[in-house]
């Protein structure tokens, strides 16, 4: 095995619960930086939930709480005076179902840094262009950055919402499923675009698709009842798993 | 089956669409009472005159020194007019019946345009046409009344050389102060009911926990629906009206406590329509913003407000609407004394309260309260119309991404 | 340390606080309307039982609830208001006129839900909604200047001297029209939600559509259309200016006689107020702490009869 990235998360016996009920159990994993990590497994394993303990996105839930360490480059994010707010900027998410905003493409981009307090008019606009170059829809948008948002395709508005993720210049990016809702021409364009970002973000995905997990990511953790069972590279997961059950889940048992 | 079933069957039929003829005759019934009987005073004078009739002695400034004025326009066959004087005059009846006489044109240079108000004011008044002449006396001839009509007014002006007096009426029956006091109590208000219904219905669906704390708040902001408006009438005669004397110099019901009522009859309007539309926006914004590092408060202010805008528009559609039809809490809460000097520390007669003002009058006027009734009509059903395409719109823009 | 940036985290932290603050205030303003409302007609509605009202007199709880006559003349006498003859009168004036409006609302609603074309339903809906919106002044000023002559006219037919028509019959009518766009708006809805499948095994059982419509939707819809009725009579029980427009401000003596003329708790209240202080102020608190009483009251009983009915039936 090459030398390991630093580590960016380091999760130690995390457990969360809605009310009574357990949805992640003892889960303990390291997220390195500058690779994409895809967590698998099938629905309700408690998967998505996990991205969401990352930028507490879980903080919505009135009956949600965990037990257990989550740091962020050494600083546990669940102490009581953490800035919510400042991790979120620094940990990115890209939802299952394309959410632009209802405003322009312009509007969209720079919401973010605006929330901020950024107003530099030259700043912001130097944003929209950089972000969209970034996410590969500089080109098909460029001349009409004052149409709604809503206007673009279902692909379009997913790397939109990339694109606004990253004008924040995050460091991480959590994806929610993120072609879940699209068709395979779509899908395709967003993965070979997670795979440029590689090079300057650390990417965290949740996806049904095990052949997209396997493509585009550079570890894999596969997540079953809310507990991790196996977590490794992805090549050597998805080649020769040490897990029976994940053995199964890859080659189509279940799930 | 059998023939009594059909029959009965029939009439069973017969009795729903019995009950539906029914509705749809009482609005018809109700529009065409109104209309005959208001449509005639409805015009343009109505909404810019005074209430008060005013009436005037006054005499002319200077002698008439030129003898013969040719009109600058072509008058109505029906005008008497007398050059001498460059007055035209025409019959007209009033509401009660009685003959009047009614200036139709006054020449530019005539003497009537410079009068000498005799009464306590000596300001400087001057004849329009709409203005009633009730008497002109003279110097050297017996004085001309109104009641014996303008031919013979006409005649004997002509005979004569020097006025002494005439007394005239700028007429009355408008109803611009209840038109502004309408205005004001609306903007008022809003103003008061729109801040807090609008913060309220946010704290509400965005921040509150669902806890039973919250659920006791909405409750009681529900029990504010089934209130009777002369309930909150009560409360602002006994609440608001002292309070505004307190703080202003007010000396009784005002524009002002009148408004502030009306916010609290508003609120639960309010609250209920804005927290609908909240509801509609997507959670999927609020989870974008909140994702990109944005607070709470910049996500329901720039992100879930925005969204919910269609709606909001709407409560204030409703708001008004009810703001117009309102008359027994106003009644308590400012008052019924009609007025044209309209101030917002002062009493004075929204449309609503205008007409039951003069319904409780003996006599009462029917054909102007009904004049009044189409103003408001009118308007009443502009409003649904709006919120009904404002709703259409709505629904349309929230359920078309994606 | 240096990874998430904390420059701006207090301030928006101390932003979200604030607003949270505030828009919980101004939620908790809302919610204290109601008691605002309570204490105020309280406070002063007591007070003409409590105190001598200026040397007028204490007036008696007993005596105010249950006696006949409303101060006829002017010489002030704290024993001459009360109210007893006008809670009867209301509720007799609310039951007469729910008697009309709750068979015309409910079977309007019938008719725009389940028989009407869907093109003359949107038309009578519509109908329906402008009657709601229209104010109850206008109601008022129809019903003082067309019903009341129609009224005057058909007493004379049978001989009956009514005052110009203002009459409990009037009033009635004025209610009915008033509260019939309220029962039918609500019933519409509980009509139109009645499960398809219960109407189509009532159809498949051989019953025709007319049976269908009146034995199994209107049963299954019984909750929702006792709602309505109870929203009418809360409708009817708070009007005001549109009845004392027909109703002739009777100042005393019970009387069931529809052409005689009447008066409710709340014509009561508006009527020819002279003085903002003393008894004569404090007195219509007082009627309007027994009219929120009755309301209550009428509230908690047909809320009472829902339940009972509601649990005999389906749904």
């Amino acid at each position: 095995m090459t030398a390991q990235n630093p580590i960016v998360f380091q999760i130690e016996n995390l457990n969360l619960f809605y009310g009574e009920k357990q949805a992640l159990k003892e889960i303990s994993i390291a997220i390195y930086e500058k690779e994409v990590t895809a967590l698998i497994g099938p629905s309700g394993c408690g998967k998505s939930t996990f991205l969401r303990v990352l930028n507490r996105m879980n903080d919505l839930i009135d009956s949600c709480h965990i037990t257990g360490n989550v740091t962020y480059h050494d600083q546990d994010i669940y102490q009581p005076k953490t800035d919510v707010n400042g991790l979120r900027k620094s940990v990115g998410m890209v939802f299952q179902k394309p959410n632009p905003f209802p405003m322009s493409i312009q509007d969209n981009l720079i919401y973010g840094p605006k929330c901020q307090g950024i107003r530099d008019r030259f700043l912001l606009k130097q944003i929209v262009e950089q972000s969209l170059k970034q996410a590969a829809l500089w080109d098909e948008v460029k001349d009409r950055l004052k149409e709604s948002a809503l206007a673009l395709s279902g692909g379009q508005q997913q790397r939109l919402c990339i694109a606004r993720t990253i004008a924040m210049k995050p460091e991480v990016i959590l994806m929610d499923e993120p072609t879940s809702a699209l068709d395979p021409v779509a899908t395709a364009k967003i993965e070979d675009l997670i795979s440029s970002l590689k090079q300057d973000y650390t990417i965290i995905i949740v996806t049904h698709n095990m052949q997209q997990a396997a493509r585009i990511s550079d570890k894999t953790a596969f997540f079953l009842m809310g507990e991790l069972i196996e977590y490794g590279d992805a090549n050597q997961l998805f080649s020769t798993p040490e897990n029976k059950k994940t053995e199964e889940y890859i080659t189509g048992r279940f799930g | 089956m059998s023939n009594k079933r059909k029959a009965q069957d029939f009439l069973l039929q017969f009795g729903t669409y019995f009950a539906a003829f029914f509705s749809f005759a009482t609005l018809s019934l109700i529009i065409f009472f109104i209309f005959t009987n208001g449509v005639k005073l409805l015009n343009l004078d109505l909404i810019t005159h005074d209430y008060q009739a005013k009436t005037h002695i006054a005499e002319p400034l200077a002698p008439n020194d030129t003898d013969y004025f040719e009109p600058e326009e072509t008058l109505k066959a029906e005008v008497y007019y007398s050059p001498r004087w460059g007055l035209g005059l025409i019959d007209s009846i009033d509401l009660m019946g009685k003959t009047q006489v009614e200036i139709a044109y006054v020449h530019p240079s005539s003497p009537f345009q410079q009068l000498h108000d005799k009464g306590l004011s000596h300001e400087l008044l001057s004849l329009k046409p709409d203005m009633m002449i009730i008497r002109i006396a003279y110097s050297d001839q017996p004085s001309s009344l109104a009641r014996y009509g303008a031919e013979q007014m006409i005649d004997e002006l002509a005979l004569s050389n020097q006025i002494r007096e005439l007394e005239f009426t700028i007429p009355g029956g408008g109803i611009r102060g209840s038109i502004i006091t309408t205005f004001y109590l609306i903007v008022f208000s809003l103003l008061f009911a729109l801040p807090i219904g609008i913060g309220a219905a946010i704290y509400l669906n965005e921040y509150a926990k669902n806890n039973r704390f919250t659920r006791l708040l909405r409750s009681f902001i529900e029990l504010l629906t089934g209130v009777p408006s002369i309930i909150y009438g009560l409360m602002g005669l006994a609440f608001f009206v002292p309070f505004i004397i307190n703080v202003s110099s007010a000396t009784s019901g005002s524009i002002l406590s009148g408004s502030m009522t009306m916010a609290v009859i508003l609120l639960p309007v309010v609250i209920r329509t804005t927290e609908e539309s909240l509801k509609v926006v997507p959670d999927e914004y609020r989870q974008g913003s909140l994702a990109l590092g944005a607070s709470k408060t910049q996500t329901t202010f720039r992100i879930v407000l925005p969204g919910a805008f269609p709606g909001v528009l709407s409560a204030t559609l409703l708001a008004i609407g009810r703001i117009i039809g309102e008359s027994a809490a106003l009644v308590f809460a400012i008052g019924t004394a009609i007025k044209d000097d309209i101030r917002v520390t002062e009493q004075s007669t929204s449309l609503a309260v205008h007409i039951w003002a003069m319904m409780t009058d003996e006599p009462a006027n029917i054909e102007l309260s009904s004049t009044i009734a189409i103003i408001i009509l009118l308007i009443v059903l502009l409003l649904n119309l709006l919120i009904k395409l404002l709703t259409r719109r709505f629904l349309r823009k929230v359920s078309a991404p994606r | 340390m240096s990874r998430i940036n904390t420059t701006l985290r207090s301030k928006k932290i101390l932003i979200d606080q604030f607003a949270h603050q505030g828009l919980k205030t101004l939620a908790l303003l809302s919610a204290s309307f109601i008691f605002l409302i309570g204490s105020v007609i309280l406070v002063k509605g007591l007070t003409p039982f409590l105190t001598d009202n200026d040397g007028l007199g204490r007036v008696g709880l007993i005596p105010f609830i249950t006696g006949n006559v409303w101060l006829i003349d002017p010489t002030f006498q704290s024993s001459l208001y009360s109210v007893g003859f006008l809670i009867i009168t209301t509720l007799y004036i609310v039951f007469l006129s729910l008697l009309i409006s709750f068979p015309v609302g409910v079977l309007t609603a019938l008719f725009i839900a389940k028989i009407a074309p869907k093109k003359l339903a949107e038309c009578f809906r519509s109908v329906v909604e402008i009657l709601a919106s229209i104010p109850s002044i206008i109601y008022g000023l129809f019903g003082a200047g067309f019903i009341l002559k129609i009224v005057y006219q058909m007493s004379q037919l049978v001989g009956v001297q009514s005052k110009g028509g203002n009459s409990v019959l009037s009033t009635v009518i004025i209610l009915a029209l008033m509260t019939i766009p309220t029962i039918t708006t609500v019933s519409e809805v509980a009509i139109r939600s009645v499960d398809q499948r219960l109407i189509e095994g009532s159809l498949a059982l051989g019953a025709s559509f007319t049976q269908t419509n009146f034995k199994v939707v209107l049963t299954a819809a019984k909750s929702g259309i006792f709602t309505a009725a109870i929203l009418g009579v809360g409708r009817a029980l708070g009007e005001a200016t549109a009845v004392s427009l027909v109703a002739g401000g009777r100042r005393s003596g019970l009387s069931f006689d529809l052409l005689d003329t009447t008066a409710t708790l709340t014509t009561t209240m508006l009527e020819g107020m002279k003085e903002s202080q003393g008894l004569d102020y404090n007195i219509r608190f007082s009627v309007g702490m027994v009219l929120l009483v009755v309301i209550l009251i009428t509230n908690f009983l047909l809320n009472l009869i829902k339940r009972k009915v509601g649990k005999i039936h389906v749904k």
